[in-house]
């Protein structure tokens, strides 16, 4: 049912790209394995099949295999070949650049007319006949970013353009062309021609039916024996597009060869489709269309021009993909890192909470044998922001025992501690965010002379800051008067503060309580001077009234002092069995994700093992002591509990309302004067009455040095 | 012969073999529907694979990486181009079963992409999983997705972590009332059984006539 002359013009709906990620992974291996800067076009294949499903075009498609192989890429995966009927392969042209200026500098109509230059050789020199797959031919320009894993690309479909364009006479699905008999002739027929491995991705081919209704499927290059009269014979081809009134982007060169070879002007045409790998008449179409070539096609030389970049969304511009997620290694480290621990959580310990871990900031004194077992601990848990605070430098005993230095760090006089710690764990964990300070800690009984003073100031300051910025503040220097400075700050706002403390072979582990201030957990705002009296007699206890957790210093009789001077090496050196460290390191850091956990966190009550608290000890991660206390020679590990000193030379609300009114003066005083603290607490007062006790057993006061203090 | 009382739940690599080659057949021949499943035979660690088309009518366009190139000169002006407005968004998704030597059970992988080949993230592919695989159902005590390295193809896939499939498949089959299998017809089943439970995850049914078809 021509209508004569009427038609309109035949519009083909464009071929589209898709480009599977296992293309980019392999041209970016190609590059930076092989190519190097060479930038030298890439022949490469391309991939298609007929449309298969009703409602939606098939693409044209690349893959890894679309590349030339990459030696260092061991793949044995069996080569897709010839033959594979889902994998017509189309030859191709890549055109990558090394930079984003010489690929919006490329010329792109140059290199199209390139393209199609070739179709019309092959076109003309009768290549077509024996591989009509060139018909197809494409194009595609691209720049790998391989600083940030984004790829820009935008292919071409090259089609020779038909001046004036070809018009359609007719469009209609096939079966409502063919005959029934004929119809199921012709399925049978092209799905033999889908099922042999010889013809199953030969994208153009002629379809005759004789007058008995039986059809045949011949190659191209039988077109001549084709030229029975009696016959219908269609121009067949895989037709990528499902569009009821539109064929796809292959039928346009297909009509440019027809009519350059054999000078058709009517050309009856099956755009062949598919359903659930069976040939689908109804999908399929059959056309008629009318072409009228200039005078310049039969002319070899002449090259028709072309269409066929791809639009982006209707717009001319090229396309961009990232793929920083499955290719960036730091990316893939930190999903590996979260697949650890949401494992954990989902396997175990349903309530672990992981935003909190990986929000929480930490500030680790001093960067030892204690610090780097924390630090590396802590990025167990999914901790990621950490601060390592240490004036030392690493010295070549360290890398034994300090597990984030290697010899490397120790030459040239050593790196600064923070500094190479800092530099550790990026190379183990590159999503860490963490700083190294290198700054001493102002210490009691360690005076400074007026020239330091101002020095000592600033870092007081800039203690006192860090301690703001962070969350939780693990106290791990090496020696007890230097723990009391942060141990002030951090009551004075309320930190979490765990204290890891190492004798040759002993150990203690503990969280600080609250301060005496904002003892409730809903006050979190800063009490004016003014209140601080009246809040006095809050002062020891929570709301609840009990009594607040003690600090490091609340079971002391005696105030810091310098316990460093006028000792002899071996008392100097803090030597510990090797053991020690790791083991109060980890426990630190358990005891945090147990605070964390726990609902009233910093105000948690103590428990102690083999109690039988009911409620608390049903808390998932277990119960949440006070302290630990643990003993190598006799493989025994003690949870104790002590309570909140109200002569403590660090958390007393004395000292820290002093702190309070006074500021860095306070601690200045503190510093220079060795028996202030004792004095301002009464502690001196208290050694005086006990001493006026006239006892005759041995009133042992503990010697400064060591850091374990029996209760 | 092993009791099955005393079954862990695993399968051998042979017994995975022979089971995955039988699955595919049945699925060819009984499940039309659905592209099939092919063997890939690599030395190490043969696998099944099914390119499988996930249809999501999913009309809003995606935003995708925005290019700000200058504007081309304009090429031959061109009457046979069909411009198409509307863009429906397809997501396809890939499924591959490969054999775990660590865990001795299936696991399935799987990949997902839109129609240009930008792969899909694990929200987004989420968003799409049946309902019964959102967070708070029973069933996800099975259902982990994570994303990992695929064992053969070396890029990263996601798949649906094994460690709880032993327990489940155990459950399976001595967990029902239906009396206790023979160990051979356990393991005959066994990937049928295992992939109508993981399939459910990620919205892939078994049409009923390959569960009653007991060849």
């Amino acid at each position: 049912m021509a209508k004569e002359g009427s038609g309109s013009i035949l519009q083909f709906a464009p071929f589209q790209s898709s480009v599977d990620e296992g293309f980019w992974h392999r041209l970016s291996s190609l590059k930076l394995n092989k190519f190097g800067i060479d930038d030298s076009p890439i022949p490469i294949s391309g991939f298609f099949a007929p449309c298969s499903h009703p409602q939606v075009s098939n693409y044209l498609t690349l893959l890894a295999e679309s590349l030339p192989s990459d030696s260092n890429e061991e793949s044995s995966i069996p080569a897709f070949n010839r033959g594979n009927r889902n994998r017509c392969s189309v030859p191709g042209i890549l055109y990558n650049t090394n930079t984003m200026e010489s690929f919006h500098g490329l010329d792109k109509q140059g290199l199209l007319k390139a393209e199609a230059k070739k179709i019309w050789e092959d076109i003309h020199s009768g290549k077509v006949l024996e591989d009509s797959a060139v018909l197809s031919r494409f194009l595609l320009i691209s720049f790998a970013d391989l600083k940030k894993w984004s790829f820009h690309y935008w292919f071409a479909f090259p089609a020779l353009i038909l001046d004036p364009p070809a018009t359609l006479v007719d469009l209609r699905p096939a079966s409502q062309w063919f005959t029934l008999e004929e119809a199921e002739s012709v399925s049978t027929a092209c799905n033999e021609w889908r099922n042999s491995s010889v013809t199953a991705d030969v994208p153009f081919f002629l379809v005759s039916v004789g007058s008995d209704s039986r059809a045949a499927v011949r190659h191209l290059k039988d077109w001549e024996t084709c030229q029975d009269d009696g016959q219908k014979l269609l121009f067949a081809f895989y037709d990528p597009c499902h569009l009821p009134n539109n064929p796809g982007w292959p039928l346009r060169n297909f009509l440019a060869f027809i009519c350059a070879r054999w000078n058709l002007k009517t050309v009856h045409f099956l755009c062949y489709r598919e359903n659930r790998g069976f040939a689908d008449l109804s999908l399929s179409l059959v056309g008629e269309a009318l072409i009228t070539i200039s005078q310049g096609w039969r002319e070899h030389q002449c090259v028709p021009n072309a269409v066929g970049w791809e639009l982006n969304k209707g717009r001319k511009v090229p396309r961009c993909i990232n793929l920083a997620k499955s290719m960036d290694p730091t990316r893939l480290a930190i999903s590996a890192a979260d697949l650890n621990l949401k494992l954990m959580r989902w396997r175990a310990l349903p309530s672990l909470n992981l935003d909190i871990l990986f929000s929480i900031k930490c500030l680790l004194l001093g960067a030892g044998t204690l610090g780097c077992q924390v630090a590396r601990m802590l990025m167990a848990w999914g901790v990621r922001k950490i601060t390592l605070v240490d004036n030392g430098r690493v010295a070549m005993s360290n890398p034994l025992r300090q597990s984030l230095y290697t010899l490397d760090d120790c030459l040239n006089g050593g790196d600064f501690k923070a500094t190479a710690a800092v530099r550790s764990l990026q190379r183990i964990f590159p999503a860490v965010v963490a700083e190294g300070v290198v700054m001493a800690i102002p210490m009691p009984g360690h005076p400074v002379s007026s020239q330091e003073e101002n020095s000592v100031l600033e870092d007081c300051r800039r203690l006192n800051d860090l301690i703001g910025s962070h969350d939780v503040i693990f106290l791990l220097t090496d020696t007890r008067e230097s723990r009391w400075l942060p141990t002030l700050l951090c009551a004075n706002t309320n930190k979490i503060t765990i204290t890891a403390a190492l004798g040759f072979d002993s150990f203690l582990v503990m969280r600080h309580g609250p301060g005496p201030f904002n003892s409730t957990p809903d006050l979190k705002v800063e009490m004016p001077n003014s209140l601080s009296d009246v809040l006095d007699n809050l002062a020891l206890t929570n709301t609840d009234g009990k009594q607040r957790l003690g600090c490091y210093f609340c079971n002391d009789v005696v105030a810091p002092t310098d316990s460093t001077s006028n000792r002899t090496l071996d008392q100097q050196c803090t030597v510990t069995r090797p053991g020690l460290a790791p083991i109060a390191s980890a426990l630190a850091v358990e005891l945090l994700v147990g605070i964390l956990h726990h609902p009233y966190g910093i105000f948690a009550e103590a428990e102690i093992a083999n109690s039988n608290n009911g409620g608390s000890s049903e808390l998932p991660l277990g119960i949440l002591p006070h302290q630990i206390r643990g003993s190598l020679p006799h493989f025994q590990q003690m949870t104790l509990v002590g309570h909140s000193s109200n002569s403590c030379t660090a958390c007393c609300s004395t000292v820290v309302s002093e702190y309070r009114k006074r500021g860095m003066q306070f601690i200045l005083q503190a510093i220079n004067h060795p028996t202030f603290l004792e004095d301002l607490t009464g502690l001196t007062e208290l050694m005086r009455s006990a001493n006026t006790f006239q006892l005759d057993w041995d009133d042992e006061i503990e010697d400064a040095d060591d850091e374990c203090i029996e209760l | 012969m092993m009791d099955v009382f005393n079954w862990d739940g695993t399968v051998s690599a042979k017994d995975f073999r022979i089971g995955a080659l039988s699955f595919a057949q049945k699925w060819e021949s009984l499940n039309s529907a659905f592209p099939p499943w092919s063997w890939v035979p690599c030395p190490k660690h043969p696998w099944l694979a099914s390119p499988e088309v996930d249809i999501d009518q999913n009309s809003q366009t995606d935003p995708g990486e925005e290019e700000t190139s200058c504007s081309e000169k304009e090429d031959d002006i061109d009457d046979a181009t069909l411009v198409q407005s509307n863009h429906h968004e397809l997501h396809y998704c890939d499924f591959h079963i490969v054999y775990s030597y660590t865990f001795r059970v299936p696991v399935l992988y799987l990949r997902a992409y839109c129609s240009d080949g930008r792969p899909l993230l694990l929200d987004e592919i989420e968003k799409e999983l049946p309902a019964c695989s959102s967070k708070e159902s029973p069933e996800t005590k099975w259902a982990f997705i994570t994303q990992e390295e695929h064992p053969y193809l070396k890029r990263p896939w996601y798949k649906l972590h094994p460690c709880g499939t032993s327990e489940f498949m155990k459950l399976l089959f001595l967990g029902g009332d239906t009396g206790q299998p023979k160990l051979e017809v356990v393991l005959e089943l066994y990937l049928l059984s295992w992939f109508s439970a993981v399939g459910q995850v990620v919205g892939l049914r078994i049409p009923c006539k390959m569960l009653n078809d007991r060849r």
